[in-house]
């Protein structure tokens, strides 16, 4: 398979919308519709995303439109940025390709009450306590070790269960999505291999694109959204990007393997093998709705072991507890997940599935689901950028209940491959490059940093800014990196 | 060597070309490991793992024989960098040598989290068998 442009229609409809009419090709049975500014458009069209919002239009029961979010880029099956919401009364499907390999892959936010000139003198001290201390790269395990009875628990309770063994504190509980426990979770439908794979994993960052980082606020631009997460500018947060590891990769592989036989079974046409899926309502579309479930219960636990850990590090540089710190918990949201939520197509209000895949939620205030501190302001919205430039907080807006079944962006995209960036980064020193910009960089591998180097992305601001303008989601804080662990 | 990785944004791409299927798979493997520890020639063969996937000889038998690498590497911790495979018509027998991670002497490169079926090709060309696999990084 070649890297090629998009050949098919693309129109403008708005200053931040294009389309792609479902008269393209036969069988879609939406439009495609993309985010996109002029800046953004060009290097989107580069390679096959936009053809794979067109194979998404294909699936039974797809409301609206195939979305996809500024930040879209080629992937399988899907492109990661895209969101489908299906209706299971009208024949819907659910999809893991709609979810991704990494179930509930997502971001975390943590701040606390130190500026820039704490950090300062032990900056490069805290980066290498943090790559010590949380378990990272490929093959490697993590301190904490569950019994199978314990990580069944863990799977059917998320993040409630890490409470009552105090890992976890209940205002984490708060500020996670679904409050780290998604309904419907069954751990009895996880194959021993999956959790063979992810037993000795919770709490382990991985590799590829996931990180940790050391972030400085370096702008604000709504103050009282702000000061509801507690942020303001020259204070020190921490992010934290990974998902269910080896035990997620494992559950979406069994999916896919039991849907083989799917689409002829359930008369679906589908132009990609890798978009197989099933209606909900059958026993290959219930039983990965509950595995997914149970894996994305896992991910938020991991996500909150990595932070865990990290104020642990911090206690160690700074010598105070994490509470005296103030590094409570912002906000953790998913980005590769499958949801039933209740949204309004064409003026009735209906329960559907939402497939978010590199994709974030992205809930006004008000909404029944924002958590009460943020109830006046909206859902956080975390967007992670590259390791050299930014990364940002949003909130959701009521554009994105109207136009996106309640989503917004989740990163800058990739724009450069990773063979491409390798060739890019050749001769270079990443991690010199990186410190020269104030930025402490620790990695297993050189090519780790070489493919995931700041040109290897998009510019996040202008990702952030087309979200902005088409009202999904409102900018709130910038955040700048000074320490990067990666895999 | 008869395999190389291709472009893919996100992921990455490996292409393999042999003359027949049982070096079709068998350097589709040393691809896969290549991506997991760039150096295979660090990998001394001290354990032999012996594997059998039944199946018909199509891609998604390669796919299944990735897989099942894929888990042995990621359950075990086990590098593996020397392959025999003999393909059928039921499927494959296979034999594979490797050794445990041992991080004072092997640089882990790529977690590769799975194989997708996202353009996945397996087929007969003029010298012999072609296949791409796209692999999820």
């Amino acid at each position: 398979m070649a890297k090629e442009s998009f050949q098919g229609p693309f129109e403008r409809t708005s200053d931040t919308t294009w389309r792609i009419p479902k008269s393209y090709r036969q069988g879609m049975r939406v439009d495609g519709i993309v985010y996109a500014d002029d800046r953004l458009v060009e290097l989107i069209r580069h390679d096959q995303a936009l053809e794979q919002v067109a194979n998404v239009a294909f699936l039974p029961g797809i409301q609206t439109a195939s979305l996809a979010m500024p930040d879209i880029h080629w992937g399988y099956g899907f492109c990661i940025g895209g969101v489908c919401a299906t209706d299971p009364a009208e024949g819907g499907v659910i999809s893991p390709g709609g979810v991704g390999y990494d179930i509930n892959c997502g971001v975390r936010l943590v701040r606390s009450n130190l500026t820039a000139a704490d950090v300062a003198p032990v900056q490069t001290r805290l980066v290498e306590e943090l790559y010590r201390q949380v378990p990272s790269g490929t093959g490697v395990g993590g301190k904490y070790r569950f019994t199978p009875g314990e990580l069944r628990r863990l799977m059917a309770e998320g993040v409630p269960f890490l409470l009552s063994r105090g890992l976890a504190v209940a205002s984490d509980l708060d500020h996670t999505e679904a409050g780290g426990c998604i309904a419907g979770a069954e751990p009895d439908l996880v194959s021993a291999r999956a959790v063979e794979r992810g037993y000795d994993q919770c709490g382990t960052l991985g590799s590829g694109n996931h990180f940790l980082e050391v972030q400085l606020v370096d702008q604000i631009f709504d103050e009282p959204a702000a000061r509801a997460m507690g942020l303001a500018k020259d204070m020190v947060c921490v992010m934290i990007h990974s998902g269910s590891r080896g035990l997620g990769y494992q559950v979406c592989d069994d999916a896919l393997r039991d849907l083989r036989g799917a689409p002829e079974k359930y008369g679906i046409h589908l132009p990609d093998r890798q978009l197989v899926c099933a209606p909900v309502d059958s026993r290959e579309g219930r039983h990965y709705i509950g595995a997914m479930c149970a894996a994305a219960n896992f991910a938020w636990c991991n996500r909150q072991l990595l932070m865990w850990q990290a104020r642990e590090c911090f206690e160690t540089i700074f010598g105070r507890s994490w509470q005296a710190l103030g590094m409570s918990l912002v906000y953790d949201v998913a980005h590769n997940i499958a949801k039933f939520e209740e949204h309004e197509v064409a003026g009735r209000k209906k329960r559907v599935w939402v497939h978010r895949k590199g994709a974030t939620r992205a809930f006004p205030a008000d909404h029944p689901e924002t958590p009460a501190a943020y109830k006046h302001v909206g859902q956080p919205v975390i967007i992670p950028g590259d390791m050299g430039r930014a990364s940002w907080v949003l909130i959701g807006q009521p554009g994105s209940m109207q136009q996106t079944f309640g989503t917004a962006c989740h990163g800058a995209g990739r724009v450069m491959s990773r063979t491409a960036a390798i060739k890019h980064a050749e001769g270079r020193r990443i991690d010199r490059e990186l410190a020269d910009r104030g930025v402490v960089a620790r990695a297993r591998s050189w090519k780790g940093l070489a493919e995931e180097q700041p040109d290897a992305y998009k510019n996040v601001d202008h990702v952030v800014d087309v979200v902005h303008r088409a009202n999904l989601a409102r900018k709130v804080a910038r955040m700048r990196p000074i320490g990067v662990i990666k895999g | 060597m008869t395999y190389e990785t291709f472009e893919h944004t996100a992921d990455l791409g490996l292409r393999v070309r042999a003359a027949t299927l049982n070096e079709l798979f068998a350097d589709a493997a040393l691809g896969l490991f290549s991506m997991i520890v760039p150096d295979l020639l660090a990998v001394r063969p001290l354990e032999t793992v012996s594997l059998k996937i039944v199946g018909q000889p199509t891609d998604l038998l390669l796919f299944d024989w990735l897989n099942e690498l894929l888990y042995t590497f990621e359950v075990r911790h086990l590098l593996l960098a020397q392959f025999e495979v003999a393909v059928n018509e039921q499927g494959l027998t296979a034999t594979a040598r490797g050794e445990p991670i041992d991080r004072g002497r092997h640089v882990l490169d790529h977690e590769v989290k799975a194989i997708t079926y996202h353009g996945l090709k397996l087929e007969r060309t003029a010298e012999g068998w072609l296949a791409e696999v796209i692999v999820d990084i």
